[in-house]
């Protein structure tokens, strides 16, 4: 017999200033098998758990309801308080009179109806409710990180700092990703590959991580604790164990006037055969076969083959697939710049001398094609007079994107003060909407900007910019002053918005974790949750959530691996017991469950007689993967398969309680 | 009774099947007591298949038989289908119940099977006044699906446009939701509740239906509103985007519910919206099996 209490709670005044709580206490007292009904100001609070238990303890209760928040919010506390008497913590349930009812009701009379409906429903469910234990799924205790820029390289050293391996894949010929493409850094003017070299050395030289670049993910299956994963490792034509990084090959690679080099941004050539950059990790080069005269002519040129020393060129290495098993992910897969062709109006791509933020750092970077001389690209000329535009595609709903972007008033700040320092005399102007510097250091950055280095701030957006003699004359709006300004400029730098890197859509569907309209990774909760995905064992980081800077991408990238380390230091991995389970009996697999399971947690399972032949096929949920959904609940015509917890006959009783 | 051409030839292709182990159970229709009905016969023995015949009286879809444990003990079947019936085993393989390697498919070609009713009073002509209304509307005169094609010997079947197959289902969409509900609460009331839709269906194959489940008993078994509906409707949903159009459930049916109107305007339906018709593709994903970005959502609001 059951022996249930009831327990309503006022929530302060969030509750019962809209349901009369004693009247769903005094309903509660009514049903048969209630023993016992409360109603308690704060049932969360201390007192009001220990309540809760007292009760359990002198009724003996066999069953718990609380009619409160939603779930979502103490489900877990009440849990633990029942634990803590004995009972099964799924023989408590909650009927969610706040978020479902108080506060989205006005009328009191209808309110406290409703919530003594809802309260009726757990009561019947929780009578009907079977003890269920939680499952523990083992855990492979290695990570893999996909993305080597910042945020990844910081999650992969703390993951490996840890004690646990590490997969880290980029796809790019080397990590680094977007910072080691920055010149100085905001606030401090630290030089961006001074700070991020050392890091990218020792990801490389770390006993526990294992680097693979030039590679792709090319599949994900499995679930927390235990994910395939199949990486591509892209033809690098280049033997890695053998090469030394030093050089003799792209030096005698005769394709050096044609093709655009991506790490410069198409402000300089590089050859079929290259490293992005000098200080590329791994140093070993990678030969673009889609340039490369051996695979365009028919193999006759073999120049750098010619030149290698160590003979590490390999012009028939092929891709290779390389699987590994990992209990954990971290995606950090960084961000791209929005297109800028919406903007015909600011000459991006037409002008020369109009050039993206990212394209001034490497002008400014004394690793870039001007080995850090300002020089337009149109003449070479050292530009005296630069205006900077702000919010480029940011912060602009109906061209480009509606969200702030985050780091370019700060980065055109840096541009500016950083073209006074290295131009004396010059004269830098800034067209923006508003001014965001709320970081550390930050405000004070931008102050100096305007104020040492003698930057104009002109509060407005640019409406067209063209060339003139020489000139680039930019017309925009002075809001504050209320005037229309016109200014000849040498060069327009275009602070254009940040988007996430193309394809990363693609590795979310493949991931099994969700992403917003815009393409960024969503969080499984955006403010309690933040490195956490949709999917267990699945964690975000770096720019590949949203906009952020590089302070922020490192502490992502270290929340992520603290998340992982947490999770490995348990032995088993506990996933709520609230899952489907089949009824083999009447199960006659025809799989449309397998169909609509999102999660890819039924598979095929064949029951064999003592001989060893197969009887019947049925239908089999993996508790990894199961997240109790109820996808299939719903697909099956034979309701042969339930989620525990919800099972059939107490979903039935809880609409049957409501019959008049 | 002399055997036609199209009876050699499928006598042949049975005979030859058994002979050689390929098969080891044949399906398929004999002459009845009655001329004018045929009945299932089960052949095991490569002599009895001179007993297998074919005409416009082979009304019964005999993929229904497909589903019994009795039968799929047999391992590899062999099966004399029309191609209304043939869309039937296609779907059972597209839903697993059956493997293509298992199936040995005898298409019949067919112009239109006779209405029994019809046929028992001495009618032997096919025509569009004679004949079902899924042959009307039939697309697989030819089945879609076989390793043995027999043709058939019976005239094209000519439509005059003048006969109109599902005639009722443009009447009834033009009632008010309320003339609907008095017209179907009219013809469930007639319902017995004997499941013999149920059981002539070939798609029907759970083991155990969802009326039978008794904790908790969603359907009422007695046959007495609601349940009536109950049952009508929840096998009209099971079947939607599954149902091939045999049209056995309403010749089973003992008090003449016109069941075929559910099943054709859910058919339509499931074509309008999704484009899927079902049974024509073993390799096709059933329709409520598969999400698409493309699928309708004009009913979120």
């Amino acid at each position: 017999m059951s022996r249930i209490g009831v327990f309503v709670c006022w929530c302060g005044s969030n509750i019962a200033s809209t349901v009369d709580v004693e009247k769903v206490r005094e309903e509660a007292a009514k049903i048969p098998g209630v023993v016992s009904a409360v109603d308690y100001k704060y049932m969360c609070s201390d007192p009001g758990q220990n309540s809760l238990r007292n009760v359990i303890k002198e009724k003996n209760l066999t069953g718990v309801v609380l009619a409160a928040c939603s779930p979502h919010m103490h489900e877990n506390t009440f849990r633990k308080a029942a634990v803590k008497e004995g009972l099964n913590p799924y023989f408590v349930e909650i009927a969610n009179i706040r978020e479902q009812v108080s506060w989205v009701h006005e009328d009191k009379e209808r309110a406290t109806a409703k919530a003594v409906d809802l309260m009726k429903m757990m009561v019947e469910k929780v009578k009907r409710d079977k003890p269920i234990e939680d499952v523990r799924v083992p855990l492979n205790k290695k990570a893999l990180v996909i993305g080597g820029g910042i945020s990844g390289i910081q999650a992969a050293l703390d993951i490996a700092n840890g004690g646990v391996e590490v997969i880290l894949v980029e796809k790019e010929p080397s990590i680094g990703g977007r910072m080691i493409q920055l010149d100085e850094t905001f606030p401090t003017l630290d030089c961006s590959s001074c700070i991020m070299t050392p890091k990218m050395v020792e990801v490389n030289q770390h006993p526990n991580i294992k680097l693979y670049t030039y590679s792709e993910i090319e599949d994900v299956s499995g679930y927390i604790g235990n994910f395939k994963v199949k990486i591509k490792k892209k033809a690098r034509s280049v033997v890695e164990k053998d090469c030394t990084g030093c050089g003799e090959c792209w030096n005698a690679c005769p394709m050096h006037k044609n093709v655009k080099s991506e790490f410069n941004i198409n402000l300089s050539e590089r050859t079929a055969i290259y490293v992005p950059f000098p200080q590329a990790v791994p140093l070993v080069p990678v030969l673009d076969r889609s340039v490369c005269l051996h695979f365009k002519k028919g193999g006759k040129c073999q120049k750098c083959f010619d030149a290698c020393g160590p003979k590490c060129i390999d012009f028939s290495m092929q891709d290779e697939i390389i699987e590994e098993t990992v209990g954990a992910i971290v995606a950090a897969t960084g961000y791209d710049l929005m297109e800028t062709s919406m903007y015909g109006e600011y000459g991006y791509g037409k002008y020369k001398d109009v050039v993206s933020g990212l394209q001034f750092e490497r002008l400014l970077s004394a690793s870039g094609p001007t080995e850090g001389v300002i020089k337009r690209p149109s003449d070479g000329k050292t530009p005296q007079t630069i205006v900077f535009v702000q919010c480029v595609g940011s912060r602009d709903p109906e061209k480009g994107v509606p969200y702030c972007s985050k780091v370019c008033c700060m980065y055109t700040a840096k541009h500016a003060k950083l073209f006074a320092h290295k131009v004396h005399g010059s004269q830098s102007y800034v067209f923006y909407i508003d001014i965001r510097a709320t970081s550390k250091g930050y405000e004070e950055f931008v102050r100096g900007t305007m104020e040492q280095d003698g930057a104009v701030y002109l509060r407005g957006r640019v409406s067209k910019i063209y060339e003139d003699n020489g000139k680039l004359i930019v017309k925009g709006a002075d809001t504050l002053s209320g005037n229309q300004v016109e200014i000849a400029a040498d060069m327009v730098v275009l602070a254009t918005g940040v988007i996430p890197k193309k394809g990363s859509d693609k590795l979310a569907q493949m991931l099994g974790i969700s992403y917003d309209k815009y393409g960024f990774l969503t969080e499984s909760h955006p403010k309690l949750r933040p490195a956490e995905s949709s999917t267990a064992g699945i964690f975000l980081a770096g720019m590949a959530q949203g906009p952020r800077d590089i302070p922020e991408s490192v502490v992502s990238g270290s929340a992520a691996a603290s998340k992982i380390l947490g999770l490995f230091s348990k032995s088993e991995y506990e996933v709520e017991g609230t899952i489907s389970s089949v009824n083999e009996a009447t199960c006659v697999a025809c799989f449309y469950c397998q169909r609509v399971c999102a999660y890819n947690a039924i598979s095929r399972k064949e029951i064999k007689d003592r001989n060893g032949n197969v009887v019947k096929v049925v239908a089999n949920v993996n508790p990894g993967l199961c997240t109790g959904c109820g996808a299939c609940v719903n697909a099956c015509f034979s309701k042969s398969i339930d989620v525990k917890g919800f099972m059939d006959d107490q979903i039935y009783a809880e609409i049957k309680s409501l019959a008049v | 009774m002399a055997n036609t051409k199209t009876d050699e030839k499928l006598q042949k292709i049975a005979k030859d099947l058994l002979e050689s182990g390929e098969v080891n159970l044949i399906i398929g229709y004999t002459k009845g007591s009655n001329p004018q009905r045929m009945r299932p016969v089960f052949i095991t023995k490569p002599e009895e298949a001179e007993k297998l015949s074919f005409s416009h009286n082979a009304v019964q879809d005999l993929a229904v038989f497909l589903k019994k444990q009795e039968v799929k003990k047999f391992g590899k079947i062999g099966i004399t289908v029309k191609g209304c019936d043939e869309k039937a085993v296609n779907a059972l393989i597209q839903e697993y119940q059956l493997s293509r390697d298992n199936i040995k498919i005898i298409g019949m070609q067919c112009n239109g099977v006779i209405k029994q009713n019809l046929a028992d009073k001495g009618e032997t002509k096919v025509s569009e006044t004679t004949v079902y209304d899924k042959c009307l509307i039939c697309q697989e005169h030819t089945p879609v699906l076989y390793d043995f094609l027999v043709e058939t010997e019976e005239p094209e079947l000519s439509l005059s446009g003048n006969v109109k197959p599902y005639a009722e289902i443009e009447k009834l969409d033009a009632l008010s939701t309320e003339e609907k509900n008095a017209y179907w609460a009219k013809e469930f009331d007639k319902c017995i509740k004997c499941y013999a839709c149920r059981q002539a269906c070939p798609l029907c194959f759970c083991s155990r239906c969802i009326v039978e489940k008794n904790m908790p008993q969603w359907i009422d078994t007695n046959s007495e509103e609601p349940g009536n509906a109950q049952w009508n409707l929840i096998r009209a949903y099971h079947l939607s985007g599954r149902c091939i159009g045999c049209g056995e459930c309403e010749r089973a049916c003992p008090v003449n519910i016109p069941l075929m109107l559910i099943n054709e305007k859910m058919a339509r339906d499931v074509y309008n919206l999704f484009g899927y018709k079902s049974g024509l593709d073993i390799n096709a994903k059933p329709v409520f099996g598969v999400f698409s970005e493309s699928d309708f959502n004009d009913f979120i609001k």
